[in-house]
């Protein structure tokens, strides 16, 4: 057997508690292009990052051409010949082509010859990289990674957001590297991208390679069954639906055609009150886009958004609120206070309801507060300070101050992420019980699990744009598949709920 | 082949590079003429005054700049200033030029070693600069008092003219800033060095990742940071003749170097801006006393016109930014 170019034994990694990597294996040929796959959060970014340099790993072994080394900066893992492009373009915004260059002691000729590659013209090194648009900084990265002349190039979905054209000429440079011998790890989430440009594939599951084969023989079914396991089968979750017919109950919650510069086009659906929907799309599908600007964080171009018939113009999250709109993002840090006690997280939405003037009465607050923490049952023994609260509980606070408030739409942004199963389940259980009272949900998860166990109904979202609107109950699978575009294979027509 | 969307015209790209500095200098020129036509006959000795007052503060404003860029803020280089000064001050009474000289560069030296320590103590640590420099900037000042605990102190007096010129003589001072500004920060600026410290003032994550080191740039910044405030204690010797002991001075000359620094053009969010804005605007923050008197204002409401005019500029440079944006 040939020399492996890269041999990655064991790899694993852990952030405090939090185990991002368990045990990854993974080698690549000199001249292959390796594809690495796998759900979100199964790892794969953990382990691009510990192979390029960016953190250390926990455990484990890399080694170039059967040496072992281990990298401690992104600087020596180029020395080491591993170049790389990151889904955010490695590049100072506030300083020129030129001086980006010299700031990686790329060579400029090198870099010109890259870009020529490449195909593209009218390069000024005095240009700022503020004044450049993300696709061609993203074509720029590239050629500042190719002028390294690099053994292993790795392209962090390098295609994400990419036109086709410019995509295209990404697959030829690829092809062109691999010719010369060189080698290339490619991770993107089109799987036709794939199947047609990479020569062999390896799937990442819960921080584990669970396979690696050969794309082109395996197929789609082959990656997707990859990717979920048969986790399915594993654990058999209850699931809950609403018990209650929508026919001709009027949405509460109604998304008209909006769009959004080239995140969001013509996106329209709705929402009954009892009724739970899911988005489902994989990483910066535009769903980041969708909440924020029905929340009224963010603008949409056209389109309008319909609150209980009524049009929401909501240019500041104050105005959704006053109109019933509770928005829940997904980054926790985002909506907490911190350093500030549970009750007054709690409490917060609250405080806009009570008088605006004089003191807030406390005690109408307090017994609020206090009839939330028994049906959330948040542990209160870390009641001075949110920060002190496991992620699971700080998620119920997030969610829980809504119900101190009184609202009748809930926007959900991934909720469970980063929570243990037994919170989970709970977290289900408060999303169910909120819809019986009445309340419309819309709740974009990345755990495809979660749409059978929580959700009425799926949209899926695909490059910005609604793809498909399916059945909870129509399966990972089909929701995967649809999820990556092809939609075709499995098209349901199932509308509304399934009791 | 495929053309990169149609770039920024030249003109355009000059004007936002250089138009902050550009508008800043006119301000000065502006500043100094108004002056000019407030006494009978305004030469050299006018000059010198406002070349040579404005010096130490010009300096300061360089040393607090750079860090800014860096992403940081430097809380010390008052006190810093001052500390250099006594030390100089005091260890030059009464010496010979050639020691002088000696004792100068020792100040120097004392200074880039100061904040270097600094530089690495909140880098290693990892306790925001705000709060190291802080805490340092009490310590030195108090040091400033062990040093000369009263004003006095001397320097040869054939430097003095050397440093910041004679009587009537503005030349001397023009020519030190320039040496610093052409001799040190316009080659640190294209070096590699350089390029790193934008960087990792404008975007931390992107330069770490493009192989920067981050704390070493850090800490090198810091280090220039301090040979700056040493030229600004070194010229403040050389200007009063002596040392001053007194953290007032160093407090005040903080807030102008950070007012300094805002009005010539560097974002206090780091990654922009350059050390010659600031120098002018230093300059044009030290004409506004002498302007008033000339006026026949008092000369105390001299900091309130200081302030009028930094919120007046920076609201400007607010509105130009959201034309920027919406274009």
């Amino acid at each position: 057997m040939a020399q492996e170019l890269l041999q990655a034994t064991g790899i694993a990694k852990q952030y405090g508690s939090v185990i991002a990597l368990r045990n990854a294996n993974l080698s690549i040929h000199p001249g292959e292009s390796h594809a690495l796959l796998g759900a979100n959060g199964a790892g794969k970014s953990t382990f691009v990052k510990i192979l390029t340099g960016v953190i250390n790993s926990s455990a484990g072994q890399l080694s170039v051409d059967s040496v072992a080394t281990c990298f401690s900066s992104p600087a020596q893992a180029r020395q080491a010949g591993i170049a790389s492009v990151f889904q955010d373009p490695a590049l100072v915004s506030d300083l020129t082509v030129a001086q980006n260059l010299r700031l990686t002691g790329t060579p400029r000729a090198g870099f010109a010859r890259a870009l020529d590659d490449l195909g593209i013209t009218g390069f000024d090194p005095g240009e700022q990289i503020a004044d450049i648009s993300l696709p061609f900084l993203r074509m720029f990265d590239l050629a500042r990674a190719l002028a390294h002349q690099p053994r292993l190039l790795v392209l962090d979905e390098i295609t994400a957001a990419l036109p086709t054209d410019l995509a295209d000429r990404v697959f030829d440079s690829m092809r062109r590297h691999t010719a010369a011998g060189g080698s290339v790890l490619f991770i993107s989430h089109r799987l036709e991208e794939i199947i047609e440009h990479c020569g062999r594939c390896t799937v990442f599951r819960d921080g584990r390679d669970v396979a690696t084969f050969v794309p082109r023989e395996g197929g789609e079914s082959r990656i997707v069954q990859s990717m979920l396991g048969d986790s399915a089968g594993l654990v058999r979750e209850e699931a809950r639906r609403s018990s209650v017919s929508f026919d001709g109950v009027k949405p509460q919650l109604e998304v008209r055609s909006v769009a959004a510069g080239e995140q969001l086009a013509d996106v329209s659906f709705a929402v009954r009150p009892g009724e739970v929907v899911a988005v489902v799309a994989l990483e910066g599908q535009g769903q980041d886009t969708l909440f924020e600007g029905i929340a009224g964080a963010q603008k949409f171009d056209s389109g309008e958004v319909l609150i209980g018939g009524n049009p929401l113009s909501a240019s500041h999250p104050a105005k959704a609120i006053a109109r019933g709109v509770a928005f829940v993002p997904s980054d926790r840090a985002h909506a907490l206070l911190p350093q500030r006690p549970i009750s007054e997280n709690l409490a917060l939405p609250l405080f806009r309801r009570t008088r605006t003037w004089g003191p807030i009465p406390q005690k109408t607050v307090s017994a609020k507060v206090t009839r939330t923490v028994e049906r959330l049952s948040i542990d209160t023994r870390a009641a001075s300070q949110a920060r002190r609260l496991s992620g699971g509980n700080q998620q119920k606070l997030t969610i829980g101050r809504w119900l101190t408030a009184g609202f009748d739409t809930l926007l959900l942004f991934d909720p469970t992420r980063g929570i243990d199963i037994g919170t989970k389940h709970q977290i289900y259980d408060l999303i169910r019980d909120i819809a019986d009272e009445g309340a419309a949900v819309l709740m974009y998860t990345s755990e495809l699990r979660e749409v059978n166990l929580v959700a009425d109904r799926a949209v899926v979202l695909y490059r910005g744009r609604m793809v498909a609107e399916l059945a909870a109950d129509v399966g990972d699978e089909a929701l995967l598949s649809a999820a990556h575009g092809f939609t075709n294979t499995h098209s349901h027509s199932g509308k509304g709920a399934t009791s | 082949m495929i053309a990169i969307n149609p770039g920024v015209p030249t003109l355009t790209r000059l004007r936002r590079r250089h138009g902050w500095l550009a508008g800043v200098i006119v301000l000065f020129v502006v500043l100094l003429i108004i002056r000019a036509s407030q006494v009978p006959t305004f030469g050299g000795f006018g000059l010198r005054t406002v070349f040579a007052g404005s010096l130490a503060l010009a300096f300061l404003a360089m040393s607090q700049a750079i860090v800014v860029i860096s992403g940081g803020i430097n809380m010390a280089v008052g006190a810093l200033m001052v500390f250099t000064n006594c030390l100089c001050a005091s260890l030059m009474k009464d010496q010979s030029l050639p020691a002088c000289i000696g004792i100068t560069v020792v100040g120097l030296l004392a200074s880039v070693l100061i904040s270097t320590l600094m530089g690495w103590i909140t880098t290693v640590s990892g306790v925001p600069d705000i709060v190291v420099t802080l805490a340092a900037s009490f310590i030195i000042a108090g040091a400033a008092f062990l040093v000369l605990p009263t004003p006095g102190g001397g320097i040869a007096p054939d430097l003095q003219p050397l440093l910041v010129g004679g009587f009537s003589n503005p030349v001397p001072a023009i020519i030190l800033l320039t040496l610093v500004l052409a001799g040190i920060w316009w080659p640190f600026k294209r070096s590699r060095w350089g390029i790193a410290t934008y960087a990792i003032g404008s975007n931390r994550s992107a330069a770490y990742l493009s192989g920067v080191n981050v704390r070493i740039t850090r800490i090198r910044t810091y280090a220039l940071s301090g040979l700056f405030v040493g030229f600004a204690g070194v010229v403040t010797t050389a200007f009063t003749g002596g040392g001053e002991p007194r953290a007032a001075i160093g407090s005040a000359a903080l807030l102008t170097s950070v007012a300094a620094v805002v009005l010539g053009g560097v974002a206090i969010s780091g990654g922009t801006g350059g050390l010659v804005g600031p120098v002018f605007a230093a300059l044009v923050l030290g004409l506004i006393p002498p302007l008033m008197l000339g006026l026949g204002w008092d000369p105390n409401l001299a900091q309130v016109a200081s302030g009028v005019i930094l919120i007046l500029v920076v609201l400007f440079g607010g509105l130009l930014q959201i034309r920027r944006r919406a274009s």
